[in-house]
């Protein structure tokens, strides 16, 4: 190669890269050292120096070098060492989903789209949520326009790599020439180099999110202290002092106690309205009971306590009293103690209701229907008088005067999202479409306040442990605090990304939890209005969250029926709860937290045993690996996907949704070829008393059709 | 290129009244409306899982727009969701099904009725983590104790050593249930109340949990009771109703139920002799032993492979009593014309002339025996005419070409009476024998008790017009075969106007396939004429 020609490609390459001057001063030096020999570097016989030097002229507006070069660095990490594929891999999501922006940056639109079809699949496992957003960017603008590009090109991805991966990386990089890749690798990751093994490839979840510049101030705010203890001189408190001396006259008469308690529990489920059913006698022996209520009260009061930041509402004294009654007559639940489950099933709704909840004590379950109405039923009533109009005739259930057995409340003029009960059960909080939240009352079934504030629809809003404050969230990004009394909020806080979804209250009353569209939830300060706490780990958006009644732990549920358990001190994934399949709607905790109840959108109940895996992560911390949780149980129910849950004080659970009505439930396809016949379908009702039968012939119209009643 | 291509957008332009739109232009917008439409899908999606659907609706899109700030869509929100047809030569194009509607329908057709309510019902889910079995709940797959047991045994495995025995729990209920049942099938006292507790089994859902105790039950009885014709009777009845209910999942104990079936086909004693209807129980049982087969022979490959090996053996043993013989004879024929025609139709011709004997009034002296060698021959002949019946209908539709497929389902239809007519020209041949064995040599004694006999054996199917005045009209014909003949040639006659077309049609079979063919002919010789009322209800459907 000629000296000549490598000044010919220095001087293109400066020139293309605007460095006009440069070029300038160049060409100067080469009129005045004309056959001179400059360079130490005997390049003229070294083939890669000038592959590399031409690869610098030639113009970087090829199109197809993206692909060539992506496509060439994904064979390369598919075939590597077993040992370090995983971290090597885990490098091609950015350069994949940078490469497209590259391309569509630079009005590519074309190759763009193919350069994206063609390699999606590998990407699709884990971030198949990114990718639909990513895949309608298609100009410049949309780039600019939309949140989640912008910040992915704003910031740096962080990724852990241990020191032989890297080295490998690097050498392949500088082996091949691929600058490109080599540019996209430099400019958009940010590679933190570890010596030793590289990890094993499950545990490291926060590799599958990619939020931008989160991963660095999630960090810094995780770093707050918090102070997750429960309040001073809580009801359980109290009951624990009373308990005490309870427990000593106890002792004597253990068993009549449990009979006494079985008793109540079927009072209780009387007063529910379905009295016809008897409940069996408590079997998980009441000797473990007894221990298992002494060991968690030791549990709890060796718990911190903390003093509450807001000024707690006072609670009258008969409220008092009925809660401390249920708190003493808790049902102990564990692994082998199961709750029992009253499912209330909304009929009719012609998928016109959003939300649905249950009163603490099960006796009210409300609807926010997106007609805008919201409707209360007093299960109490139902249960009294209307079981013989059930009887009578069970499509049409109304009282006996033919009127409507609910409480009809209107006011809202937008669908309602949510509709929630203060823990007393005298109001209903219901937040709507129409960007406001209305206070009823439940005992003048009229509507008392309407607060202003958000901006959008909002979509959640929760009363706090006490009553009387309460917590909003909205499409409008924010979350707000409340207070009954105010028409304008306390505290609004602003930091998630895309619509927060849903909101949940720890039970210090200190802090609430939100969970957000853009697949995070976060804990914030309700004193000060800070957010302490970013949990980064769900792959969809978050639905549902839960707090563990004692504090420490918080459940959230996400839209591919993910639930995840999180520690709030370390901010850390305790472990993942794999079994729903669909949307996890609704997430509880049983009264002392051994139990966690998640409904799904897959129509059943699941119930995990969260109170051996939190033991057991104690040990695992030395052990240094995490294994998953347990389901112990599953209840399925007919067609009804679940959608809310409440554990009632006595730890009898409730459970509501509305029931589906899919007209078919299935088709069966088969293949006869003979008379031209390409298929029939078989469809079937739900309730199996209507078929039909289709066969279809090769233009696919309708030959015959045969409909058995 | 993208979702939209430019023709999507020129299409829009030209139905806004934009004609001169250029396709830069067009090129531009597709990336940009495709873009739009993604975001407000994702706003969609967003109002969808907040009304807790997995189905995107016309209302979210609606909510999307709302969020956006920007005029819904007007006319899609009422009702369910869309349906969507392809469009016939598209590969993917697709258009609502919109139909035309005559206002004047509307207008004039009754209001609709008012949408029922929402309400709240209430169940229990679980109770203290045990689902209980009532119609609200999904029916259990299987059950569940053991493997809980089981379960806990694993994961306490350290902790805990003992060993929990499996212990299956009944509720109180489901015991009463049970001990009620029992009861009222040994009992026979009501038999009113029994079938409504056969209702009851054949339709409730949460019998579950019982399947094994009745398959016990009704192996015990069975093998206790076979001298108890009733008793048996209503245990297949029993079978029966656990087979028919949806919710029991009765595989795992087939096996179990098997062979008391089987005994109640087979068996060489079913109650008393004479005095029980024991042919009854065979029937009932075949059809139930066919019932098994149907549904379960495509799980259980060896089951009808193994059921019509023991038939076939007793069947083929010239040893076991004759009433044996006919109990395989029925279950073999009603395990479908294929069975027929491998194992019965190859052994007829050896097994009638065994027969012979027995049927010959003169030889053969006690009259019980050769009552049930009519009996067995009666069935021979049911099975024979059957196969023959099915392999001349299904014929004349094979060689065809391609028929039209509306003109097979007529044909199919037509061929649904013909079948009824032959059933009732079945059962007419089926009575004759014993007919004879009356007139002939049958004393006074026996009279009543062969009527009362075949009667009941012949509910399920529907009794000739003619039957009853053959009965009154004949009863002195001794020739059994001028009996079978004259309604042959009656029927004959009433076919003369299609004679030839049948003609044509039976010279194709015969051409078709020599084979059923040849069999039409060994059969004629070894039946005689009797064989003939089988063959021209085939021909009768032309006519018809």
């Amino acid at each position: 190669m000629d000296p000549e020609q490598v000044d010919e490609f220095v001087m293109g390459y400066l020139k293309k890269k605007g460095f006009n001057s440069a070029a300038k001063h160049l060409q100067e030096s080469l009129h005045n050292n004309n056959g001179s020999s400059f360079s130490s570097i005997d390049y003229p016989n070294d083939p890669e120096l000038t592959k590399l030097i031409r690869s610098f002229s030639q113009s970087e507006n090829d199109p197809s070098r993206y692909r060539e070069g992506y496509s060439k660095l994904r064979s390369w990490g598919y075939n590597s060492l077993d040992l370090y594929k995983h971290e090597l891999l885990r490098v091609m999501y950015p350069v994949f989903i940078h490469c497209y922006m590259d391309l569509v940056g630079k009005g590519h639109t074309q190759e763009a789209r193919s350069f994206f079809n063609s390699f999606r699949k590998d990407h699709e496992m884990v971030h198949l949520r990114d990718l639909q957003k990513l895949g309608g960017v298609l100009a410049p603008s949309h780039l600019q326009e939309m949140e989640f590009a912008r910040s992915l090109r704003q910031s740096k991805i962080n990724i852990k790599i241990c020191q032989y991966s890297y080295d490998l990386l690097i050498q392949y990089l500088h082996r091949t020439e691929s600058t490109l890749m080599l540019g996209i690798i430099n400019e958009h990751i940010n590679f933190q180099v570890y010596s030793g093994q590289p990890n094993s490839a499950s545990d490291d979840i926060e590799a599958v999110t990619i939020v931008g510049s989160f991963h660095e101030t999630a960090d810094h705010v995780n770093q707050k202290e918090i102070h997750w203890g429960l309040l001073e001189d809580s009801l359980e408190d109290r009951l624990e002092k009373t308990g005490g001396l309870l427990s000593d006259s106890e002792k004597g008469q253990g068993e009549s106690k449990a009979g006494d308690d079985s008793k109540k529990r079927s009072a209780e489920i009387g007063k529910q309205g379905s009295s016809t059913k008897k409940l069996k006698k408590d079997k998980a022996g009441t000797a473990t009971t007894k221990v298992a209520r002494q060991e968690t009260s030791t549990v709890l009061s060796s718990m911190p306590r903390v003093k509450p930041e807001l000024a707690m509402p006072v609670m009258s004294t008969d409220v008092e009293e009925s809660i401390l009654e249920d708190l003493r007559n808790r049902v102990q639940l564990s692994s082998v103690a199961m709750p029992s489950v009253s499912f209330y099933t909304f009929v009719n709704t012609h998928n016109g209701l959003n939300s649905s909840s249950i009163s603490h004590d099960g006796s009210l379950v409300a609807g926010g229907f997106s007609d805008s109405s919201i409707k209360v039923w007093d299960m109490a009533k139902i249960g009294q008088a209307g079981s013989c109009a059930l009887q009578d005739d069970n499509n049409q259930i109304v009282g006996k005067n033919g009127r409507r057995n609910y409480t009809l409340l209107v006011g809202h003029s937008g669908p309602v999202y949510s509709a929630t009960f203060s823990p007393p059960g005298d109001y209903v909080l219901s937040s709507s479409a129409d960007t406001t939240i209305r206070l009823w009352s439940t005992k003048l079934n009229a509507n008392l306040v309407c607060y202003k504030g958000h901006n959008h629809t909002v979509w959640d809003a929760q009363f706090s442990p006490f009553g009387h404050y309460f917590a909003s969230c909205s499409h409008d990004r924010t979350a707000r605090i409340w207070s009954m009394d105010r028409m304008q909020p306390l505290r609004m806080m602003a930091g998630h990304l895309s619509d927060v979804d849903c909101v949940q209250w720890h039970p210090n009353c200190n802090y609430i939890a939100t969970g957000s569209s853009d697949k995070t939830v976060r804990l914030w300060d309700v004193q000060t209005g800070e957010c302490v706490r970013i949990f980064i780990g769900h792959r969809s958006m978050v639905l549902s969250l839960a707090m563990s009644p004692d504090g420490r732990y918080m459940a959230s549920g996400d839209e591919d029926g993910t639930i995840m358990m999180w520690d709030l001190s370390t901010a850390r994934c305790i472990t993942p709860l794999m079994g729903h399949n669909s949307c996890v709607w609704t997430l509880s905790y049983s009264g002392e937290g051994s139990l966690l109840a998640s409904g799904s959108a897959d129509c059943t109940v699941k119930l995990w045993d969260v109170s051996s895996s939190t033991k057991l992560t104690k040990a695992e911390e030395k052990n240094g690996n995490s294994n998953r949780l347990r389901s112990i149980r599953t209840f399925p129910t007919k067609s009804t996907p679940v959608h809310a849950l409440r554990f009632s004080r006595r730890n009898l659970l409730f459970a509501a949704g509305a029931y589906y009505m899919s007209d078919t439930v299935g088709s069966i396809f088969l293949n006869f070829d003979r008379f031209g016949i390409m298929a029939v379908f078989v469809n079937m009702s739900r309730d199996l008393r209507r078929a039909t039968c289709d066969a279809i012939d090769r233009r696919s119209q309708i030959v015959v059709r045969f409909a058995v009643a | 290129m993208g979702i939209v291509p430019k023709e999507t957008i020129e299409v829009t332009a030209q139905s806004i009244g934009i004609t001169n739109l250029s396709p830069e232009a067009a090129l531009m917008l597709a990336p940009d409306v495709e873009y739009r439409v993604r975001e407000i899908m994702q706003e969609a999606i967003k109002c969808m899982r907040h009304s807790k659907r997995t189905t995107l609706t016309a209302s979210d899109v609606d909510g999307a727009l709302n969020l956006r700030s920007l005029e819904p869509s007007y006319g899609f929100a009422s009702g369910g969701p869309f349906r969507f047809r392809k469009a016939i030569g598209h590969q993917d194009l697709f258009y609502t099904d919109d139909r035309e509607v005559d206002f004047k329908d509307v207008i004039e057709s009754p209001l609709p009725k008012a949408p029922l309510d929402a309400g709240v019902v209430c169940h229990w889910l679980a109770i203290e983590g045990v689902q209980p079995a009532i119609p609200e709940n999904a029916t259990l797959e299987v059950i569940r104790a053991p493997a809980d047991n089981k379960i806990y045994e694993h994961k306490d495995g350290p902790l805990i050593d003992v060993r929990l025995p499996v212990k299956h729990v009944l509720s109180r209920e489901l015991q009463l249930y049970f001990q009620k049942i029992a009861e009222l099938t040994v009992s026979k006292s009501s038999p009113a109340l029994f079938k409504k507790a056969l209702v009851s089994l054949a339709s409730d859902s949460g019998l579950h949990p019982l399947v094994p105790y009745f398959t016990n039950f009704i192996a015990d009885e069975v093998s206790r009771g076979l001298n108890d014709f009733l008793l048996l009777f209503n245990l297949m009845h029993v079978v029966r109703s656990l087979l028919q209910n949806p919710h029991i999942h009765i595989e795992p104990y087939l096996h179990q139920l098997m062979p008391s079936i089987v005994t109640c086909l087979v068996s060489r004693k079913l109650g008393n002799r004479f005095a029980d209807n024991h042919w009854e129980l065979r029937d009932f049982t075949a059809n139930l032993v066919s019932l098994i087969c149907k549904r379960f022979g495509n799980t259980y490959i060896t089951l009808q492979s193994r059921l019509t090996k023991t038939l076939v053996n007793a069947f083929l043993d010239p040893k076991k009593a004759l009433t044996q013989h006919y109990g395989a004879i029925q279950g073999l024929s009603a395990l479908g014309h294929t069975v027929v025609r491998l194992l019965i139709l190859s052994n007829l011709e050896p097994y009638l002339s065994l027969l012979e004997p027995e049927l010959d009034a003169e030889k053969q002296k006690n009259q019980m025996k050769s009552y049930e060698a009519w009996r067995v021959y009666g069935a021979l002949l049911r099975a024979a005419g059957l196969c023959i019946h099915d392999r001349l209908k299904v014929f004349p539709n094979l060689p065809s070409p391609s028929p039209s497929f509306l003109h097979k389902g007529k044909g199919k239809i037509i061929n649904a009476e013909p079948r009824k007519r032959k059933l009732s020209a079945d059962s007419s041949e089926n009575q004759p024998p014993h007919k004879r064995l009356i007139t002939t040599d049958g004393p006074d004694v026996l009279r009543p008790h062969d009527h009362t006999g075949p009667a009941p054996m012949h509910v399920d199917k529907p009794i000739g017009n003619y039957n009853l005045p053959q009965n009154s009209a004949q009863p002195s014909s001794s020739e059994q075969a001028s009996d079978g003949e004259s309604r042959n040639g009656k029927e004959k006659e009433r076919g003369k106007s299609r004679a030839i077309t049948m003609k044509a049609i039976l010279g194709q079979i015969w051409k078709d396939d020599l084979d059923s063919g040849r069999l039409l002919v060994k059969l004629q010789q070894l039946y005689g004429d009797r064989i003939l009322p089988f063959i021209p209800s085939t021909e009768m459907s032309v006519f018809l």
